[in-house]
């Protein structure tokens, strides 16, 4: 079932559709409501939804928070890989989870915990997810900056930013040089099929080689250009961050999305109270 | 600003490899995220990762600068490209991939020397996947209160993350990292340092491998330059600082893991502590929190205000 | 301006000097040329003047560069990024930031310069990129994009601008707007310029001086027409005068032009200098008709298009036919982004088209395998690099045959590394190869399978003059082999030399489609794509309007002066020139 499952996607995820995803995750919602906000207080909201939920046991409040992170998932209009990606990963892991401590003696009783766990996962995997993947990655780049993250890295977000789209298509076509020239296995029958992957799968390894190289040529002028352009020089430069970091500002936007998600906050806790107190 | 040649390898080369494996490896992460896994009972046949590359060059070039870079690769390309930045996870895939990469890297002192360079490359694997593993076990106790208790469950976490390590070091370890970096290191050797400008490195020969003719000053600091110095010599012996610098990268891993263990005991106490004044606790608690952040914000930016 | 006195410089680990003894002075406000053959060291020279050479890239150099009066080897790079700006052969590797405007005032950030988003606004404008200030990179045409490596150097305001090899990846159309915004900056804002080119044309037009380089010295310094004029030096050194001064230089060279008559660069000079000559029209220049062949590729109401990274997408093609027949040689033209990659792309099937229908030699494409595909019809990409997959070009060519079990593989490696003369380097990696072995070794993995069609994508681009000459005569090879052959190009002089078939595209339209004759004759396809004939069509229009003339050879025997009874002489000629067409040119040039 699940073999046939992955076929089927293979069949349909291309190095062009995942380009495209890519570049529609990357360039394509910098226009949403998440993406207008100020990428550090995304951040902050995020390091309080990305820990939060580890410590919690309440899972009225889990249940809360999920629904809010949910809702803004949409509102930052992820791309459905993306969203795909997300639900394997979440499911997967505690589903398989699951079945071998089953055999190890499990019983209902081990269902309950891992449900939270699972719920735990979920709700910062999407809080990741909505913030890295709604906020534009230059913006991500400025904010983390701020928070005092190397330089170098912030640089190289950028610089992947630019990258991404000239790399991938040369990659796309050393693939093609592959798929024209080459010789695929049939896949007709079952042996076939899995050979036809097997071979997929080597050819992307082999393109690696032509692609280092040209990669190769390529960095020699990026390098020679940053160190033209006094790269180097304002890395260690403070008066430099300052400039770079005086487009962040707050605004009311950002007040908003705080209060509201405060607010949502302090009502789940009121609710979780309120079930509990009934319960007792 | 002028080349600073007291290291084997100048700053700019350094970032050259830097953005090199960055660009290379990034792209990799992102296409293994397309292939997809298969799994035939509780064995499973899936692509981890192509680590062939960044091991590739980090025994071609600085391994320092490749096993940094490696791991920014992935965390930018992947993760924040795709929009999958699993934000404070990444920092334990990001540091045992940099210390895999980076021990491996040292290790090879002759790049012609296939053998060397299969068992670095596997032993790099090894060890990422190792400290992955334990931080995975930690990360499951953390999240589940009372782990002890539930039935099965430590059993199961133990089992499952065992076998999924000895899983990948052995299919993808083997398939997409060592077989590969072993093909290509000796392929690659004296064909891709010029298109950077650079010398091809010398087996036993100190100080050849960097075109820059530098002095060789005694007590560089970079580390790059200890770990050259140490592999070109006689015995290829893992740098003491390598050993360090992994040792407290890793710690600093799953420390972070341990945090946040502790962390939940001193909220559980707080829990406890509070039961007859909890709304208080919690409006302290929320309060010291957002004081805090607060404060940072003010300090920031008065020291990006000063720095002008 | 600029001087550099003795300069000597030597490459880690290389054995004879790049630079030899190089004595320049530059004047401010100059607008350079440096020519030379490949690796004569032109590079190299513009290094050292920003600094690169010796802080950057270690060697041994000795002698001085000043640059307003200050050595280059006591500042820093950083410092005199300020005073010149560099532009790179591969400008792309030069655009580091996400979108335009912030490449443009990345340099000024970093120097912490005030107002680094004015100087880099200020400088897009002059660079006509003001409107594209917010775009994303990849959302920028190939000229754009150099103009933005331009701009972003320009941005710290440099006093000298030097630009490797500006126009090579343009149409023509984007490289006359490319060197009209140099002069624009020479003359209205005097910077200094100096740029590395091998089209001569432009120099003539554009430049005031140029320097000759030959194996690390500089042979001469002359005001550029005058420089033009040595046509024996530039010959030597691979380099192609204009087509005007190469002409009247065959001209001279039978006695036709009086040898006191300066050699014209230009089309202006070129009026008078021909002022003696006349026209006479060749009997026998229309093209015997040929049979028309089978159908090999049939495009039959084609939408295709890109998806869109932000609402619709829109396609490039809408109701698109075409249809190419056996034994034609298609040239297929347009500026940059009417869709000729596209096009490609959807023949050899790495495009699928949302509507229409694609037969390869009446076979749907749709239901072929790649496999099947690849015996039919192959493309050569413009970018030769990508089609090196394997580690030699032996290995290269090999490839497609060996894992298709073709029988005699090793045999056809063979005999195609004899014909494109790559047998001497046979075991080199192909991107570790001159430009024009690159070409060569590209072409010889496109047909390795022997297809019944053959696609090239830009196959001249990027190349020097003499070395696009020889790939020219490698088409010529491809006859025996490949008989339908469709080449998508900006370079004008391969088209008129060697197509007998234009496709103009624009837009995803097809807006002409036929003999080179009625494509240049229609002034509504020039002002519609802004394509222009080669010069010489131009020399002879200008000095008759009955001149159809597309190469030199053309030119000249419809220019020579001759008597009434020389006509048998003058029919021969014509026949000569019918039987060397398109290979002539090379030829007798050298």
């Amino acid at each position: 079932m699940l073999e046939k499952l992955s076929e089927n996607l293979f069949d349909k995820i291309s190095i062009d559709f995942l380009r495209n995803q890519v570049m529609k995750n990357a360039y394509g919602n910098n226009d949403t409501v998440i993406a207008a906000l100020d990428p550090r207080i995304l951040l902050l909201w995020y390091l309080f939804f990305g820990l939060a939920p580890w410590f919690m046991k309440d899972v009225v409040l889990l249940l809360g928070m999920f629904l809010l992170v949910a809702a803004l998932a949409c509102m930052a209009r992820i791309a459905p890989l993306v969203l795909f990606l997300f639900c394997i990963g979440v499911f997967t892991q505690t589903g398989y989870l699951l079945l071998i401590s089953l055999f190890f003696g499990g019983n209902m009783e081990t269902v309950a915990p891992l449900l939270v766990m699972t719920l735990k996962v979920a709700v910062v995997s999407l809080a990741s997810v909505t913030v890295f993947s709604g906020l534009d990655p230059d913006r991500l780049a400025n904010g983390l900056e701020w928070f005092g993250c190397p330089e170098r890295f912030s640089f190289s977000i950028s610089f992947g930013y630019r990258m991404l789209p000239v790399l991938m298509e040369e990659f796309q076509n050393i693939l093609l040089s592959y798929r024209l020239r080459g010789n695929a296995p049939a896949k007709d029958t079952f042996v076939g099929k899995v050979r036809w992957f097997v071979y997929q799968v080597k050819v992307i390894m082999m393109a690696f080689y032509p692609l280092m190289l040209n990669t190769a040529k390529r960095s020699r002028t990026t390098v020679e250009a940053l160190e033209l352009k006094g790269y180097r020089y304002a890395s260690q430069n403070m008066a430099v961050k300052r400039i770079r970091l005086a487009s962040l500002r707050l605004g009311n936007r950002d007040i908003w999305f705080v209060g509201i998600s405060a607010a949502w906050m302090a009502a789940c806790v009121g609710f979780s109270w309120w079930v509990r107190g009934g319960m007792l | 600003m002028s080349v600073k040649k007291n290291s084997g390898i100048s700053q700019p080369q350094k970032l050259m490899i830097f953005v090199l494996t960055m660009s290379l490896y990034g792209l990799a992460t992102l296409m293994t995220e397309l292939i997809p896994k298969f799994q035939v009972g509780i064995v499973e046949f899936s692509v981890e990762y192509f680590l062939f590359i960044p091991l590739s060059l980090a025994m071609l070039f600085d391994p320092l600068s490749a096993a940094l870079g490696a791991s920014t690769g992935e965390l930018v390309f992947s993760e924040i490209m795709l929009g999958q930045f699993g934000g404070l996870g990444e920092l334990e895939k990001f540091l045992t991939v940099a210390i895999g990469v980076y021990i491996a890297g040292c290790l090879v002192r002759n790049p012609k020397n296939v053998r060397m360079v299969g068992f670095a490359a596997i032993l790099g694997v090894i060890l990422q996947q190792f400290m992955g593993m334990v931080v995975d076990i930690v990360k499951v106790q953390t999240a589940v209160a009372e782990f002890e208790a539930v039935p099965g469950l430590p059993e199961s976490v133990f089992f499952t993350e065992g076998f999924a390590f000895l899983n990948d070091v052995l299919f993808s370890g083997i398939l997409f990292c060592m077989l590969p970096t072993m093909y290509l290191v000796p392929k690659l050797y004296g064909k891709i340092e010029p298109l950077l400008g650079m010398k091809p490195r010398q087996a036993g020969v100190p100080t050849v491998r960097a075109q820059a003719v530098g002095t060789q000053t005694v007590g560089t600091q970079a580390v790059g330059t200890q770990s050259f110095e140490e592999r070109t010599s006689a015995e290829p012996v893992i740098p003491a600082k390598a050993v360090v610098l992994s040792l407290i990268g890793f710690a600093v891993a799953i420390g972070a893991e341990y945090l946040a263990e502790s962390g939940m005991a001193l909220i559980d106490w707080e829990a406890s502590w509070a039961e007859s004044s909890g709304a208080m606790a919690a409006g302290m608690g929320v309060a010291a929190a957002a004081a805090a952040i607060v404060i940072f914000w003010m300090k920031r930016n008065a020291q990006l205000r000063n720095a002008a | 301006m600029i001087r550099i006195e003795d300069l000597t410089f030597t490459y880690p680990g290389a054995e004879k000097p790049s630079l030899k003894k190089i004595r320049l002075h530059v004047e401010k406000g100059d607008f350079l040329a440096v020519i030379g053959n490949n690796g004569c060291g032109k590079s190299t020279l513009c290094k050292t003047l920003n600094g690169l050479i010796p802080h950057f890239i270690s060697g041994d150099m000795e002698g001085h560069v000043l640059i307003g009066g200050e050595d280059t080897q006591e500042q820093q790079v950083g410092s005199l990024a300020r005073k010149v700006g560099y532009v790179y052969q591969d400008f792309e590797n030069q655009i580091v930031r996400p979108t335009v405007l912030d490449d443009a005032s990345f340099a000024c950030l970093n120097y912490a310069l005030e107002g680094h988003e004015e100087r880099g606004r200020k400088a897009l404008s002059m660079c006509g990129l003001k409107e594209k200030e917010g775009d994303f990179i990849w959302q920028l045409s190939g000229g754009q994009k150099h103009l933005l490596a331009l701009a972003g150097a320009l941005a710290l305001g440099p006093e000298v601008l030097i630009l490797d090899e500006p126009i090579a990846q343009l149409d023509p159309f984007h490289a006359r707007q490319t060197y009209e915004i140099l002069e624009k900056l020479n003359r209205e804002y005097g910077k200094t310029i100096i740029v590395i080119e091998h089209h001569t044309e432009y120099i003539a037009r554009y430049c005031k001086h140029a320097i000759l380089m030959r194996d690390g010295e500089i042979l001469w310094k002359l005001p550029a027409r005058e420089a033009l004029r040595q046509v024996e030096d530039l010959e030597e050194s691979n380099i192609f005068p204009p087509q005007v001064t190469l002409a009247a230089y065959q001209l001279k060279k039978r006695g036709i032009l009086l040898e006191n008559v300066p050699l014209p660069t230009t089309l202006e000079e070129g009026k008078e200098a021909f002022s003696s000559c006349r026209f006479w029209p060749c009997v026998g220049r229309h093209q015997e008709e040929k049979p028309l062949g089978e159908v090999m590729v049939d495009l039959e109401n084609i939408r295709a298009g890109y998806r869109a990274v932000k609402g619709e997408s829109r396609p490039i093609f809408d109701g698109f036919s075409l249809k190419i027949r056996r034994g034609e040689k298609v040239a297929l033209i347009g500026s940059n982004g009417a869709g000729k990659s596209t096009m490609m792309k959807l023949m050899i099937g790495l495009m699928k088209p949302e509507a229409g229908r694609i037969s390869l030699q009446g076979q749907n494409t749709r239901k072929m395998s790649p496999e099947e595909m690849a015996k039919r019809i192959s493309m050569v990409y413009q970018n030769p690099e990508e089609m090196f997959i394997k580690d030699s070009i032996e290995a290269d060519i090999a490839y497609a045959m060996r894992v298709r079990k073709v029988p005699d593989w090793r045999e056809r490696t063979e005999k195609l590394l004899e014909l494109f003369h790559l047998t001497g380097i046979k075991d080199r990696d192909g991107r570790l190869l001159s430009g024009g072995q690159m070409r060569r070794a590209s072409l010889a993995i496109g047909i390795a399978l022997n297809p019944g069609i053959l696609l090239l994508d830009e196959p001249t681009a990027n190349l020097d003059i003499a070395t696009r000459h020889e790939i020219m005569g490698t088409l010529e090879l491809l006859k025996g082999i490949t008989e339908t052959v469709v080449i998508a190009t900006h370079d004008m002089q391969l088209v008129c030399q060697w197509a007998d078939r234009i496709l103009v595209l624009k837009d995803g339209r097809l807006i002409a489609d036929g003999a080179r004759e009625e494509i240049f004759a229609d002034r509504e396809v020039e002002r519609q794509v802004g394509i222009q004939p080669p010069e010489i069509y131009a020399m002879g229009r200008a000095l008759s309007e009955k001149a159809d003339c597309y190469t030199i050879e053309e030119f000249i025997d419809c220019f020579q002066e001759m008597e009434v009874n020389c006509f048998q002489e003058m029919e021969a000629n014509c026949f000569q020139e019918m039987k060397g067409e398109g290979f002539g040119y090379a030829g007798e040039a050298v």
